[in-house]
Parts: C-alpha cells; structure tokens; sequence
C-alpha cells in the first residue's frame, strides 16, 4: 500500500450537501450586505486607474490583521466567559 | 480567404469581475467553482459534514463581503483556502475540542486493499494534532507543495515539512495496528 | 528651578494617561508546546484591521468599535501534548511587571481545571486602561494583554457573534 496515493484518494474533493448552494445564496441577499458598496468600490478603483502593488499589498496586511484582532478577541471572550462560568460552577 | 471557425467562443468578463460588480449570478458561478474546495477541507479537519456545511457556508458569506479585495482568480484560490484553515483552526481551539485519543482510532484501521480504507483514513486524519491535520489536507486533497502550503497555513517551511513527516509516520503507524 | 518644576506638573496634568503594555513573551515554552497562538497588534496594525472591518457588518462594527479606542492586543497560547509539561511559575515574570495600578478582579484556583487570574489596568480610575488575563489549564497555558480603554461586558459578549458557526445538531461521521 501506498500510504500517499491512498491519502490522496481518502482526502479527494466532496460535494457539500444538497441544497448548500441554494443557502449561501439566501444568506448573500439578506438586507445587510448590500451591492452597491460592492458597485461603488469596483467603480472608484477603475476610476483611480487600477491596484498599485502597494495599495494590493496593504489589503492582504489588513486583511491578516483583521484576521488577528477578530481571533484575539475571540480568545478573550472566551477566557472571560470560561472564567465567569467556572466561577459560577465553584460557586454553587 | 475566409476561414470559418468550428467554434466561437466569446470571451466576456470573468466571474470575479463580474461578481465585484454585483452580479449575483457571476458569485453563484463563483460558489459553484469553489464550494467542493472549501467544503472538503473543512470535512477533512473536522470528518463532520454539518460542522464542514457551516464552516464553508461562513468562508463564502464573508468572501461576498470581501470581493472588492479579491484581484485574481489566483488570489482568489488562495484567499479561500487560507480563510477555510484559519476558520477551521480558530472553532476547533475556541471550542476546546479534542482529537479522538489514538487509542480509541486504532481499532479503526484496516488492511490495505480493504474498501473502507478511505474512511478509515479520514478518520485517522481528523485524529492528528491540528496542524498536522491541516498540512495533510492542503497537501492531499489540494495537492499543494509544502512551500504554497507555509504561505497559506502562516508557518514556516521547515515547520510545514516537520508537520508532514510526523503526520505520515503516525498514519502508518495506526494502519499497522502498533 | 521653579519653572522647570512648573513645565513638569503641567505636562504631567495635561499629558494624557498611557496604558502599559506587559510583555508577556515566556522564552522557551514554544519550542516545548504542540501548539502556539502568538498576536502582536500594535495600534499600527490595529488602526490597519480596522479599515478592513467592514460597517455594514453589525458584529464586525462591534469589534470595530472597541478596537478603534486600543493601543495594542498581545495574546500567546500554548498547549502541550500532556500535563506538567510548563512550570506553572513561568508566569511570575509577568506578575511582577504589574504596578500598583493592577487590581487583581479575578483570582480562581482549582487542582482539577484552570486557574486563572484577571487583571486591570485603573491607573484612569474609573475607566480600566489595560487587562491581563492569565488561564492556566493543566495542558494550555494563555495570556492576553489589552492596552487601551477596556469595557468588560462588551469583550465578554462577543463570543457567539461575528461569523461562529453554529453548532451541528450531530457530528455526522461517514
């Protein structure tokens, strides 16, 4: 046995589930995330004459960034909640 | 001369540039290009279908909310698979899960040539420390070099190479029935 | 010699109060755990993060809102393959930074589960300008520094939102 060629055909794609198209779809038209920022921002970077590699590389900074606050503070609210309810827990 | 083509094939703008723009349809063809993708790695993490279905439905809502930073079909491919691991990686840790314990997988395993030893596989898979876990599932599923691999996952190269090497040697080991 | 100390008590009263970020790095654990969370964001990277937080997402505005005020979010986590492999002092370094400001508002001991300590920052009395969390669990170890205006209720809240996926009904195995 190959053990790569067979992790290879364990791990091949897989379709999700029925229906998961149709739901992401759903989700997308809700109120909250509307198409025309999306329309505006597509319009303004034609207008400035496209990314300069800089501006390209300040996204995906931000991006991760972004990535990195949203995990930390996951972790403290977490840390503060676990915490909260040991307390209670130890409490009773 | 005139020549007559068999075939015409218009080129129009692509799905991304469309789907920036607000085109509903164009982000349902970019959902249909990529939804096995990001599902699969998120099934492969976790070998739980519901918990994959929302994990990837949860990658695609906010890639509808960060089109606008996407500039490449490049950048696209690898924008998902980055945000699919990081989202498998942080509900895994926020949720204090636990790996099924190696001895409870062993009696999973099964001789080669055996139907099921796929299955057994993935269940093996999900068993690895997480890192571990996500290095095999970019590197088998998405067939990625463990260079793509150090850029997508944020560890070094030397770290993705150690991760693999160790992830092989515990699979085998497990097959074996040590 | 006057107006030296006059300059001095008008810059001290009109200089705004600074936070103090704890460095709460333990050399040599990395290396031993399976796995690390490291986050340095200074408020470079901050401001940075929040032009990407987007404000039409109501949860994404919420963390907005309270990253916009930080000065930095500094979190190291690592977890180890089996118990009794950090020395539970090693966070003693971290303590002993903790000025007179630091009020301990947490103190949990427990053989079984987690210690775990919480601390703020009040050197802007009413307002905490800093918090230190310490969670000690027998095969994690995790620090949080927060430098900046803290309000306890809203970080608290924020698990649950911003994109967690839900819970599945069963895990569903093949």
């Amino acid at each position: 046995m190959n053990l790569e060629d067979e992790l290879k055909l364990a791990l091949r794609r897989k379709e999700p589930p029925p229906g998961f198209r149709q739901r992401v779809l759903a989700a997308t038209r809700r109120p909250r995330h509307p198409f025309r920022n999306l329309a505006a921002a597509a319009l303004l970077t034609l207008l400035v004459g496209g990314t300069t590699a800089h501006f390209i590389e300040e996204r995906r900074e931000g991006e991760r960034a972004k990535e990195q606050v949203l995990q930390a503070l996951r972790i403290t609210s977490h840390e503060l909640r676990d915490t909260r309810q040991h307390i209670h827990e130890l409490t009773k | 001369m005139t020549l007559i083509a068999d075939e015409v094939e218009i080129e129009g703008p692509d799905p991304l540039a469309r789907a920036r723009s607000g085109d509903g349809e164009a982000f349902a063809e970019l959902l249909a290009e990529h939804e096995s993708m990001v599902y699969s790695l998120a099934y492969h993490f976790f070998n739980d279908r519901d918990r994959a279905a929302d994990i990837a439905q949860d990658v695609f809502l906010q890639l509808y909310r960060s089109l606008v930073d996407i500039d490449s079909h490049a950048h696209l491919v690898h924008w998902l698979r980055q945000v699919t691991t990081r989202r498998c990686i942080d509900q895994l840790r926020r949720r204090r899960l636990r790996p099924v314990p190696i001895e409870e997988a062993e009696h999973l395993s099964s001789p080669s040539g055996d139907p099921t030893l796929g299955r057994a596989l993935r269940q093996l898979v999900a068993t690895l420390p997480e890192s571990q876990r996500l290095v095999v599932t970019l590197r088998y599923q998405e067939d990625l070099g463990p260079e793509e691999i150090s850029r997508i996952a944020g560890m070094r190269l030397n770290t993705v190479k150690s991760h693999l090497h160790r992830a092989l040697r515990s699979l085998r080991r497990m097959l074996e029935g040590s | 010699m006057r107006k030296a100390f006059l300059a001095l008590l008008i810059f001290a009263v009109t200089t705004p109060l600074q936070a103090q970020k704890v460095t709460i790095d333990i050399p040599g654990l990395a290396e031993k755990a399976r796995e690390v969370v490291d986050i340095t964001l200074d408020a470079q990277m901050l401001r940075l993060a929040s032009k990407f937080l987007s404000s039409s997402d109501e949860d994404e505005r919420a963390v907005r809102g309270i990253v916009s005020k930080l000065e930095g979010i500094y979190v190291r986590s690592y977890e180890f393959d089996k118990e009794g492999e950090y020395d539970h002092t090693v966070v003693d370094k971290v303590r002993a930074q903790l000025g007179p400001s630091w009020k301990k508002i947490v103190n949990v001991r427990s053989k079984s589960k987690k210690d775990a300590e919480i601390y703020l920052d009040m050197r802007g009395g009413d307002q905490p300008l800093g918090l230190l969390v310490i969670s000690a669990e027998p095969r994690q170890l995790t620090i949080v520094n927060i430098v900046g205006p803290i309000d306890l209720d809203q970080l608290s809240h924020l698990e649950g939102e911003f994109g967690i996926p839900k819970m599945s009904k069963r895990g569903d195995h093949e």
